[in-house]
């Protein structure tokens, strides 16, 4: 909802993703404030910016498929693995410069997904996401069976130096900006997409795939676009954490991952790709408060160890989804909303 | 012979994928939630009943890490699908997936990394039938499995609760319009699944190392529930024949040429197979949609 006194004189001034002029200016503030980051905060923040920066393009994508198109995916994690290694091999073994490869990461990432989402044509329901099981089974077989000249087998494979245009990036603040800059292409797409017609297309199969079929929508050629341009989002996060971690093995791309994708996607809420970035960055701060917290507490305690830190980490995500999904169950996203438009209506109750 | 052993050790190994795929279908069956977190379900089992062997004598272990069981289920009910019912399906998929995270953490915290010995239960060995070898403890797992399903098909088509539990899983709204008390299915669904989950624990683990890893058998089950159709008390069984069987022949025939990686991929290609001819699984129910 927007404050009155604020009016279009045309659709397509109605359709832009920033219309009003104070939207505008904070998305610049923003922008100028990532830009700013790597310079003022520490290795170790910035280090997990770039985590961040890469999980929000695998979330994003996650909601494409599970979000906007209704189809559980429980395979995500092999997707970004499947990207990782492409980007890796391009990049070690056929000197592909880093953008391209993390580019024809995604497309590799969104083709192995139309060979998983081909039975959409048949399959419908819950029965789907047994094939994205599938995909996160077959994944680390299949790889570490390939000749370990093209993957690198159970050793993986490494990148020496990463280049960009020719320079070196030597520090992971210089990595920042090719990630957060990637994410931020990838993000423009996500919002592009969720109005296009194909985002429609996909609501309306969430919504009720029988009667979109009866409206003209093809279920079959939806569902697979949807598995694919998650895929594609997968793989162009693998791509950058092959880059940005320098070495790739299938044991970085377990269930366990695409679990922790999921569990991000349902905090943030699953209604739009702001959902994927406000869930990644409040499940990382979460994570880090308990990170932090158990750190200060081992010195004190010194049975404490790693393990007990990681398991309450996966207590309070477990709990923060079911208490999200009966308190909130829209999501953070949802909360955001109805922040924003109690702001723009103030002091006028909210409608 | 080779070939009937191979088949027959892959039906007693089935026999435990469709005892836990069982305990997937009863949840799905009586309130209509598909329990992603059946794998932990199983592990939350595996551990309970793990602990009480080491300081009780059998026989009273397993009762009470049974009727723990049948607590923790009536608990999960309580505080995770009580407050959803009358929500859309997915989130109570989503619901599970929380659980799922909640219960992987809570074993941890509680027991920790390291793999523990599980105390052998069930006997050990082999018995002979001419030069076949059949392993004891799955002959007797396979036995509580057939045991359960006909136990359970007794309880939901002729027991008058047992009704009560379909008209749940077919629709809460009209369950509700009833008089049909969603919450009481949903409470003794979770009650069995967790009691059979705990069941096919003690038979997967009798007498060998219990880890974390024994809640992949989730990963396992969930397919074989889908196969059999999610409805389906015989068809979970049957499913997991097929895919026990299956992976065995896979695993003798097919591995040597492809390095031990067919036994692993092949229950899924035959289960996408399958699921293309019949999308609602072997013996699930067909739904005829309206709008």
């Amino acid at each position: 909802m927007l404050p009155s006194g604020v009016h279009f004189r045309d659709h397509a001034e109605e359709l832009r993703l920033l219309r009003t002029v104070p939207q505008r200016i904070a998305m610049v503030a923003l922008l100028l404030a990532l830009a700013a980051f790597p310079f003022v905060a520490s290795a170790y923040v910035v280090g997990l910016a770039i985590t961040v920066a890469i999980t929000i393009v695998a979330v994003a994508g996650l909601q494409i498929t599970v979000g906007m198109a209704g189809l559980l995916n429980l395979g995500q994690s092999a997707f970004v693995g499947v990207g990782a290694f492409t980007a890796a091999a391009l990049y070690a073994n056929y000197n592909v410069p880093m953008l391209p490869s993390i580019a024809l990461a995604g497309l590799a990432s969104g083709a192995v997904s139309i060979v998983f989402s081909l039975p959409a044509i048949r399959i419908r329901g819950l029965y789907l996401a047994l094939t994205t099981i599938a995909a996160q089974i077959v994944f680390p077989v299949v790889v570490l069976r390939l000749p370990t000249g093209w993957f690198g087998g159970s050793a993986g494979i490494g990148i020496d130096r990463v280049q960009i245009f020719g320079l070196a990036i030597e520090t992971p603040s210089t990595f920042y900006f090719v990630a957060v800059g990637v994410m931020i292409v990838m993000l423009l797409i996500a919002f592009n997409l969720q109005r296009s017609h194909v985002g429609l297309a996909f609501r309306a199969i969430r919504d009720n795939d029988i009667a979109s079929s009866v409206l003209g929508v093809q279920l079959g050629k939806y569902k697979i676009m949807a598995f694919f341009a998650g895929a594609v989002f997968a793989g162009v996060a693998g791509g950058l954490y092959a880059f940005y971690i320098r070495y790739v093995t299938t044991d970085q791309f377990t269930i366990w991952l695409s679990i922790w994708y999921l569990g991000m996607l349902i905090v943030g809420g699953l209604s739009g790709p702001l959902g994927a970035i406000l869930g990644t960055l409040v499940v990382t701060v979460l994570q880090e408060a308990i990170h932090w917290g158990g750190n200060r507490m081992m010195t004190a305690v010194p049975q404490l160890s790693g393990g007990v830190i990681f398991s309450v980490t996966n207590i309070v995500l477990g709990a923060a989804i079911i208490y999200m999904l009966i308190r909130e169950p829209h999501g953070l996203n949802h909360r955001w909303s109805v922040l924003k438009s109690a702001y723009r209506i103030w002091p006028y109750p909210r409608a | 012979m080779d070939l009937l052993q191979i088949a027959i050790e892959g039906t007693l190994t089935g026999l435990v994928y469709g005892l836990v795929a069982l305990a997937f279908v009863v949840i799905f069956r009586a309130s209509r939630i598909v329990n992603l977190a059946q794998g932990q379900l199983v592990l939350v089992g595996a551990y309970v009943m793990g602990t009480l062997l080491t300081q009780l004598p059998a026989s009273m272990a397993i009762v009470l890490a049974l009727a723990a069981s049948v607590l923790i289920g009536v608990a999960i009910e309580r505080f995770v699908f009580r407050p959803l019912i009358g929500q859309p399906v997915f989130s109570i998929v989503m619901a599970s997936i929380g659980l799922l995270i909640l219960l992987q953490g809570l074993v941890q915290l509680l027991w920790g990394a390291q793999t523990r010995p599980f105390a052998a239960v069930l006997p050990e060995g082999s018995w002979s039938l001419d030069t076949l070898l059949i392993n004891k403890r799955l002959l007797i797992g396979g036995g509580i499995t057939i045991v359960a399903v006909e136990a359970l098909r007794i309880f939901f088509l002729k027991t008058r609760i047992g009704l009560r539990l379909a008209a749940v899983a077919e629709d809460h709204f009209v369950a509700l319009s009833l008089g049909v008390s969603v919450e009481a299915s949903t409470r003794i669904a979770w009650a069995a699944g967790a009691f059979l989950s705990t069941l096919a624990a003690m038979i997967l683990l009798s007498g060998n190392v219990l880890g974390l890893q024994a809640g992949d058998i989730g990963l396992r089950a969930l397919p074989v529930a889908l196969l059999g159709g999610l409805e389906s008390l015989r068809g979970a069984v049957l499913a997991g024949v097929i895919v026990g069987v299956g992976e065995a022949l896979a695993a003798r025939y097919l591995d040597p040429m492809t390095g031990g990686a067919m036994s692993q991929i092949f229950p899924f290609m035959l289960m996408i197979v399958v699921l293309l001819v019949r999308p609602q699984g072997l013996f699930g129910w067909k739904v005829i949609e309206r709008l």
